[in-house]
């Protein structure tokens, strides 16, 4: 049986080329994509953090998206 | 209305759906492998390569829906003006090429047990290869051009003369004689597919739907943040 779930009749090669190709492009392109994402999130902490005091509260104040990233770092760290 | 799609209401909720399908995917994708690879019959004809089809159906589909997607949000953008929408396209562009790319790849891997051969230039393949192409040049205007308005321009040009190509994908098979067999689904009308096997496409197909999801929102977050980063000081 797990010979046959293996060969798939003949048509092993074809089936698991298939799917191995489809899993490895989604799982590369995923981490790629995580991986951009943490990228600018860091370089935005650093810019927020490149500011001064006055200017980094007014950002905060201003923007939720910039309140969001911060808390979001905050959690990971 | 549009001002629902502002970046600043809808980026408290990309984190959320991004840990929803999170939490959710591995299972999804665990039925959906065991339905597609185990439960699932072999076809009468085709044998077990028809397995093919759980992946290479659903890849098929999202690369088109991601295009059709595409075209009707430039169309928007050009006409109210809504940056947000330009954002969502940069952002589904590089999706709707990937699973372009794994529909005509995993096609040919099930050509060639079933027709004999990888490729063939047949209506239904080449109007397939056409859309990975409007895909290709669709993207390079953001990686080569600089000017944002001859970005939303060019883009949206390549977005409308593609989406002729939407049709010719899809009655390609009834319009010509080709190698590609029908569509055995059909939103109207009884489609001819078993439920033994419409199951797990479906399956497939919601697996699919949540990965493309899942690069779309991460993606999309990007985006706010890279304009965010730009208009830190202004904001």
């Amino acid at each position: 049986m797990i010979s046959n779930f293996i060969t798939m009749n003949g048509y092993g090669l074809y089936v698991w080329l298939s799917f191995s190709i489809v899993f490895i492009s989604c799982t590369v392109v995923y981490f790629k994509t995580k991986k951009t994402l943490q990228k600018y999130e860091q370089e935005f902490l650093l810019e927020l953090q490149a500011l001064t005091v006055e200017e980094r509260n007014k950002a905060l104040e201003t923007s939720k998206v910039a309140q969001q990233i911060l808390a979001t770092s905050l959690k990971i760290n | 209305m549009f001002k629902f799609f502002s970046s600043s209401k809808v980026y408290p909720l990309i984190q959320k759906l991004i840990n929803f399908i999170n939490s959710i995917f591995f299972l999804i994708l665990i039925i959906g492998l065991t339905f597609a690879l185990v439960l699932s019959p072999p076809d009468y004809l085709q044998g077990d390569s028809v397995r093919i089809m759980y992946v290479h159906v659903p890849s098929a589909w999202i690369g088109l829906a991601c295009f059709s997607t595409i075209t009707l949000l430039s169309v928007l953008n050009f006409i109210f003006k809504i940056k947000n929408f330009y954002f969502i396209n940069k952002s589904l562009a590089p999706i709707g090429l990937l699973f372009t790319c794994l529909a005509i790849v995993t096609g040919s891997l099930w050509g060639q047990p079933t027709w004999g051969t990888w490729w063939a230039w047949d209506a239904r393949l080449t109007s397939m290869l056409a859309l990975m192409l409007f895909y290709v040049f669709y993207i390079l205007t953001f990686k080569l051009l600089k000017e944002e308005k001859l970005i939303i321009k060019v883009s949206s040009v390549i977005a409308v003369v593609g989406s002729i190509n939407l049709p010719i994908i899809k009655y390609s098979v009834e319009w010509w004689a080709t190698l590609h067999q029908p569509a055995s689904i059909k939103i109207i009308g009884s489609s001819s597919i078993h439920s033994q096997m419409m199951l797990p496409l479906m399956v497939m197909l919601l697996v699919f739907l949540l990965y493309a999801a899942l690069i779309f929102l991460m993606k999309y977050k990007t985006e706010i943040i890279r304009i965010k980063k730009k208009n830190i000081k202004r904001d």
